[in-house]
């Protein structure tokens, strides 16, 4: 599913991001990515959906090579892959519905299909009754659904998220793992960065932990691993 | 685009216009006075060179014909006049026709005239010569002189130098004007589109992260710049339309020495002018500006 070989990323202002990153993601596996905050998570996860290109080595995705894709090849990849944010980004002038249905938009389904998916995709989060709201009239916990149901609709193969509990209080925050879990149960990958000790432990999944930039532990089954 | 895609981006941007109707109306308001001050720039040049032709063209070289010459002989200098290089044409005023003319500036009447004067026609005949470049006025006048039968030449010596002086710096001025009217106009709408662009940056990331791919961000904002400069070019059309009518009308009857154009054909190039103006700059700006973040995100 996913694979980086020799990955490094230098920042333009000199920053070293990731030092010689080597990592492999199966086809449907749940994967942590923990670390302290600026050991390159975000990095990672931005290389993924090709929001940073590495500064060397090579990074593929479904057999795809993310380094010599072209610029115009790029929203078909994005549509390949959910992503989730910590801030959200939902468009704020546009309602619950819309929101979702956009990512569908974007590659031109027909009026009526994004209609049926649209609504099965809120159901399946959770927010049936909470089409016509706009973001700003949403708990945080509702907003990060918004934008779950955007990432999932079109079914992608892998799921990213970038501290997608970051914001929540942990009860919501449990909701969205919830969520996470079943749509990895469905078969889709799931790579999340986070610094949520009690749900990396209490879920028992693989761990990689990122330090300075480089892989520092790897583990099936894995706890958060800091002390608090 | 698949035609699913163009109904939602047609959709799009009319959604985007009603939900920022302030944007809208500012965008469409900067359009239309940058494109007004440009179109009465235009205006401006026109009348300018026009009065300065007017001038010029009021330049001319009366040859007074040596009062011994007989009728054929001043027919004969006329047609030889008329063949030197650089002359535009020439008119005869008979010694006859001039001492009418005088005596219409008089008021009185032809036969008195001459009785008053003596009996005797003190007018020599003239010869009207216009160069076809008001610049060889000087050498011109100067080789007619000294042609045999001519008596003197008259062309407002020592004046024309000023005037084709002047005249020159009133095309000048015409011509800087539209300039730099128009430079003003190119800054003012692409700052404008900039910040229509800027303001919505937000969401065209948030579109590019979920797979949007370029043509589906930059075409409603095509369209909308498009529509925005139509209507801000309309506007300024009609304005500048209404206004240089309004302002000849008032001239032409207030201060009648003064040639202003009233042409048709260059009345609809401007306002045509302005329209088609106002629809490139709202769509190629937005264009412009936009492709800056797409590159970067």
């Amino acid at each position: 599913m996913i694979q980086m070989k020799n990955v490094s990323k230098i920042y333009l202002n000199g920053a070293r991001a990731l030092v010689d990153v080597n990592l492999k993601i199966d086809k449907g596996e749940f994967v942590f990515l923990v670390g302290p905050s600026g050991a390159g998570k975000s990095t990672i996860i931005k290389l993924f959906y090709r929001d940073e290109t590495p500064t060397r080595g090579q990074v593929q995705i479904n057999g795809k090579n993310l380094v010599r894709m072209k610029d115009r090849e790029v929203p078909y990849l994005r549509r390949s892959i959910g992503v989730i944010f910590q801030d959200f980004k939902l468009l704020p002038n546009k309602t619950v519905f819309e929101n979702v249905a956009f990512a569908l938009e974007v590659i031109g389904v027909s009026k009526s299909e994004v209609k049926t998916r649209t609504r099965v995709t809120l159901d399946l989060v959770g927010l049936a009754g909470k089409e016509k709201s706009f973001p700003h009239e949403l708990s945080g916990g509702e907003q990060q659904r918004v934008c779950v149901a955007r990432a999932i609709i079109n079914n992608p193969a892998l799921l990213v998220a970038d501290e997608p509990t970051g914001n929540l209080d942990p009860e919501t925050a449990w909701g969205i793992m919830d969520l996470l879990y079943n749509i990895n149960k469905r078969g889709t990958t799931v790579v999340m960065a986070t610094h949520a000790r009690n749900i990396v432990d209490k879920m028992q999944k693989r761990v990689i932990a990122i330090e300075s930039g480089r892989v520092a532990r790897d583990e099936e089954k894995g706890g958060y691993g800091y002390d608090a | 685009m698949t035609l699913n895609s163009t109904l939602y981006v047609l959709r799009e941007t009319g959604h985007s216009m009603k939900r920022n109707p302030w944007l809208s109306i500012a965008s469409v308001l900067t359009v239309m006075v940058s494109l007004v001050i440009l179109g009465f720039s235009v205006f401006f040049l026109a009348n300018a060179s026009n009065m300065a032709k007017s001038f010029e063209s009021q330049l001319e070289i009366a040859t007074f014909v040596q009062s011994s010459a007989t009728p054929a002989q001043v027919q004969a200098l006329q047609s030889q006049i008329k063949t030197m290089p650089g002359v535009a044409s020439v008119t005869l005023v008979t010694k006859e026709q001039a001492l009418v003319d005088f005596g219409k500036t008089m008021g009185g009447s032809q036969s008195s005239l001459v009785t008053d004067l003596g009996g005797t026609n003190p007018f020599p005949d003239k010869l009207t010569v216009k160069a076809t470049d008001p610049k060889t006025v000087e050498a011109l006048a100067n080789k007619v002189s000294a042609l045999a039968g001519v008596d003197k030449v008259r062309y407002g010596q020592g004046y024309v130098d000023k005037l084709l002086e002047f005249t020159q710096w009133l095309r000048w001025i015409g011509l800087g004007v539209v300039v730099a009217f128009g430079i003003a106009a190119i800054v003012l709408i692409s700052i404008n589109v900039k910040m229509n662009v800027f303001s919505r940056r937000r969401e065209i990331q948030i579109m590019k992260l979920v797979g949007a791919s370029n043509s589906f961000v930059r075409w409603p904002f095509l369209i909308e710049g498009l529509a925005l400069g139509l209507v801000g070019g309309a506007l300024a059309a009609g304005i500048v339309g209404v206004g240089y009518n309004w302002i000849t009308n008032y001239v032409q009857s207030t201060l009648t020495f003064l040639p202003v154009v009233q042409n048709m054909l260059l009345f609809r190039q401007v306002t045509v002018g302005l329209l088609l103006v106002g629809m490139a700059m709202g769509a190629i700006g937005s264009g412009v500006s936009l492709q800056k973040f797409l590159r970067n995100s």
